[in-house]
């Protein structure tokens, strides 16, 4: 049994193989954006929105309210990134109900590139909004003894997001897959509809970590801020 | 659990371009299409706003209208109702000053048509007397009223002969003033009296049919009288005194 979808390959292109979880992301990316095109395509601001274009901005409107609710700066920045975030792993998650389908988000691979993609993006906005002076004086607070702490601190912070992924989405795919071999009608369904409410939870949790991060490091201290306002 | 760095590197490029993706054609056009429309509803909002204003405005206006018109209707009404009181005041003096010139016409018409009623009544009274008298005189001595009244005269003539003569002065020219034309006989009698009472006077004789039956002696400044005058204003008083006695007890 293949815990990962690394290990299927497809096939190979100029030497580089093109796994299951590439290719699967690549279906991933390819319905997201074909349903965007889709949707958004005649979008004009005099025609009244249909069912989906208002599906559509009802979650771009959801995410923008959470991430209003956490970060003290919004910015649309956050949304793309987190936005994303969120719809590239609920995306991978529910389409575990196909019969066949791999969910990326079961690779390690994957969950680590998006923390990866987290943790570059931390100290991207955090530098971007405070300077790079105050973001990097933000490690040695509240003093230079907890530069280490702090190192140690963000890169834990990526590494449990890519494990708590994992774990969750790879073992519910194991799962389901142990209980169709022992109980083929009534359990499996069960464990995917669980599936289902996990995979959307866990991605609702690594986008909202994502946000908390991000909008962390992008946070003016309170003695910042009230010298500001002074 | 392995991880493939090379797949690690191929999701973080899938991810970057899913990202630049869907900003390209998702966030971009709703968040876009959401500006455009909460613009729209600004702007229709803000025309909306404009409109109750505009409506406020107008409202206010027609509220002050109504209420000047509410005014000038209560200026005409007052205006009617005085020029109705001084068309009524004015309307009331005619019909009293009519009424007053009316009665005023009336009495006088009424004390016009009592005078005539006393003139004939004075008339008819005098002709019924007069009448009365010569009948009497016929019945019972077979004499007429002109010879009883001129014997009469005749009769006093001597007595008051001085009183005439300082009264005529100069005067000679007796005037006798009958109703009727007296008789040949009664005009020598005449003459002969006055030219024993008052000698050299010439005696003429004039007819006066408004002048009561009698006689009347006018010389110079004198005048003598022997007529049913007297008594018929006396037979005026009593009848009016006998009408003025009936008005009293029909009045109780």
């Amino acid at each position: 049994m293949e815990l990962t979808p690394d290990d299927t390959v497809f096939f190979t292109v100029f030497g580089f193989a093109i796994n299951a979880t590439i290719l699967f992301t690549w279906i991933v990316m390819a319905i997201l954006t074909g349903a965007s095109i889709l949707i958004t395509r005649n979008l004009r601001p005099d025609v009244p929105p249909n069912r989906w274009r208002t599906v559509l901005e009802t979650i771009v409107l959801t995410i923008q309210g959470q991430i209003d609710e956490i970060s003290a700066r919004p910015d649309r920045r956050l949304l793309y990134f987190a936005g994303t975030l969120f719809l590239f792993i609920v995306t991978s998650n529910l389409l575990m109900i196909v019969p066949g389908w791999r969910s990326p988000t079961g690779s390690l691979s994957t969950t680590a590139a998006l923390a990866l993609a987290v943790l570059v993006a931390v100290p991207l906005f955090g530098v971007g909004s405070r300077g790079i002076g105050a973001y990097l004086h933000s490690y040695i607070e509240p003093n230079v003894i907890m530069l280490p702490f702090n190192i140690i601190g963000e890169f834990s912070r990526g590494l449990s997001l890519a494990i708590r992924l994992y774990g969750n989405v790879m073992s519910g795919a194991v799962i389901a897959a142990i209980l169709l071999g022992v109980a083929p009608f009534f359990f499996p369904v069960v464990m995917d509809m669980l599936g289902l409410l996990t995979g959307v939870i866990q991605a609702y949790i690594f986008a909202i970590l994502a946000t908390v991060y991000i909008s962390s490091a992008t946070a003016v201290p309170d003695s910042v801020s009230a010298k500001e306002l002074t | 659990m392995s991880i493939d760095w090379i797949t690690v590197a191929a999701q973080l490029v899938n991810f970057l371009v899913l990202v630049w993706l869907l900003k390209r054609f998702l966030y971009r056009p709703i968040l876009d299409g959401i500006d455009a429309r909460e613009a729209r509803i600004s702007e229709r909002m803000a025309q909306a706003e404009q409109v109750r204003k505009t409506a406020e405005a107008a409202g206010a206006e027609c509220r002050a209208e109504t209420e000047r018109l509410k005014a000038a209707r209560d200026e005409a009404l007052q205006q009617a109702r005085a020029e109705a009181a001084a068309e009524r005041d004015a309307l009331l003096m005619e019909t009293r000053e009519r009424l007053r010139h009316e009665r005023e016409a009336s009495e006088v018409e009424r004390a016009e048509e009592a005078r005539r009623y006393t003139d004939r009544l004075h008339r008819h009274g005098a002709a019924a007397l007069v009448s009365l008298t010569r009948k009497a005189l016929d019945d019972l001595s077979g004499e007429t009223l002109e010879e009883r009244i001129v014997a009469r005269a005749l009769s006093r003539l001597p007595g008051m002969a001085g009183d005439l003569k300082a009264a005529a002065g100069d005067s000679r020219d007796a005037v006798v003033t009958t109703r009727e034309p007296l008789p040949d006989e009664l005009c020598a009698q005449i003459d002969r009296a006055i030219d024993g009472a008052l000698p050299g006077t010439k005696v003429r004789y004039v007819i006066d049919e408004t002048q009561s039956p009698g006689l009347s002696l006018r010389l110079g400044g004198a005048q003598l009288g022997w007529t049913v005058e007297g008594y018929v204003d006396g037979l005026q008083a009593i009848l009016d005194d006998a009408a003025g006695q009936r008005r009293q007890t029909d009045a109780r």
